[in-house]
């Protein structure tokens, strides 16, 4: 019934294809080795022997995974501006498939830019789009297969899972009803564990990354304030302007300029636990899935989180784009604005 | 009481406040949509400024989830 050529590899219709990982995905999961889940941590983890300098008060750094996931996605942004470059200077009018999708997603965002911010689109859209791009980037890493389960088998103090060799250097973590189906080739049991560090952990899932973030964007709209609106920019926050002047009004401003500053220091927590927040949960909820369904149930949620995490991504930058402009705009007029 | 229990109980508390999230997020988008149903013109502007206030709504969701995940996870 499906003639088209498109849905074909082969000559053999895709759906057979779907069908066939399916049918792969039941027999690894009930004959060989039934998922496990995996002890989730908070903290990014490091490869093992990897300490790369210590410093005297903050610590020691690692290589983590997560580093490794965010150097991916730099290295993949790299090659997509080089191809819109490269598109750009073809002297094709209308570029196509990648780059024309690049294109309509950079469009859509300077449009918004432009209705909220107006002159200064110009200083605010880079920060929008490069935001957008890198949280997308690196939110939809998590629904590629292998990140977050192929890595180091390391042993483990408590929580640890058994493991076995499946080949020669390669070994898979055991689930309680593997373990009394192996016996004997089972390596480690009670209080000997083994856990697992991912080659590659979705660098969203680590604060570090989310925080920084959120650093950059609220230190930028400070910086892009200053620049437009000069030293009266943060009377904002010190409101001295109505202090003496006006009775009792002066001093609830300079109360609600106290308030801004909180405002903004608050700014860097929900920035940076939102997107957090929101692909760390989605990380526990796909090992969770795949545990208790090993097959199919998981399509369904990976769904969901190609959804969120281009969602989150649009609301990381978008909310950036709105602070910034704002702040370039001046207290005096919108404040008029929320007057009527 | 057993301290993984007295954990579990937690992070099952904690998300109690989703609650007001969540109604924050239907007044959110009642909201929206009825503006956007007397002027579909404004739609996008509507659509915008819906999502962004959904964002905040869920960003105090977010906290409580994060408070849960600290408690199971760390």
């Amino acid at each position: 019934m499906d003639n088209s050529k498109k849905h074909r590899i082969l000559g053999i219709p895709n759906r057979y294809y779907v069908l066939a990982c399916i049918i792969l995905g039941a027999v690894a999961a009930y004959v060989f080795y039934y998922p496990v889940l995996p002890h989730v941590q908070m903290p990014s983890e490091a490869y093992p022997g990897t300490l790369l300098f210590t410093l005297p008060v903050i610590g020691e750094f690692y290589w983590t995974n997560t580093l490794t996931a965010i150097v991916i996605v730099d290295i993949l942004l790299i090659i997509m501006a080089w191809a819109v470059r490269r598109a750009a200077k073809s002297g094709e009018l209308v570029p196509k498939g990648f780059s024309g999708a690049l294109e309509a997603l950079l469009e859509a965002i300077h449009n918004m830019t432009e209705d909220t911010a107006g002159k200064w689109t110009k200083a605010i859209f880079p920060f929008f789009a490069t935001i957008t791009l890198l949280v997308l980037l690196v939110n939809w890493m998590e629904l590629i297969p292998g990140v977050d389960s192929i890595g180091y088998i390391v042993p483990m103090e408590h929580k640890g899972t058994p493991i076995k060799e499946v080949l020669p250097g390669f070994f898979t973590l055991l689930s309680e009803r593997d373990v009394a189906k192996y016996g004997s080739e089972v390596i480690g049991g009670e209080h000997e564990g083994y856990g697992l560090v991912a080659f590659v952990r979705v660098a969203s899932t680590d604060l570090n990354f989310t925080v920084a973030l959120a650093l950059i964007s609220v230190v930028m709209t400070q910086v892009l304030g200053f620049k437009s609106l000069g030293w009266s920019y943060f009377t904002k926050y010190i409101n001295v302007k109505t202090l003496f002047t006006v009775p009792i009004f002066g001093v609830i401003d300079f109360g609600v300029g106290l308030l801004e500053i909180i405002s903004e220091f608050s700014k860097i927590l929900s920035f940076s636990f939102r997107l957090f927040g929101n692909i760390f949960a989605g990380s526990v909820l796909l090992f969770v899935i795949g545990t208790l369904v090993p097959v199919f149930a998981q399509s369904i949620f990976l769904l969901l989180e190609f959804f969120i995490g281009a969602i989150q991504a649009l609301i990381f930058g978008l909310l950036t784009m709105i602070f910034m402009s704002l702040a370039v705009a001046g207290h005096g007029d919108h404040g008029e604005e929320a007057a009527h | 009481m057993d301290v993984e229990a007295a954990r579990l109980i937690g992070a099952g508390l904690a998300m109690i406040g989703t609650i007001g999230a969540g109604a924050g997020i239907g007044i959110v988008v009642s909201g929206a949509v009825q503006g956007m149903a007397r002027n579909p013109d404004a739609a996008g502007n509507v659509q915008t400024n819906m999502i962004l206030g959904i964002a905040f709504a869920e960003a105090v969701a977010i906290y409580c989830l994060v408070v849960a995940l600290i408690i199971l996870f760390v």
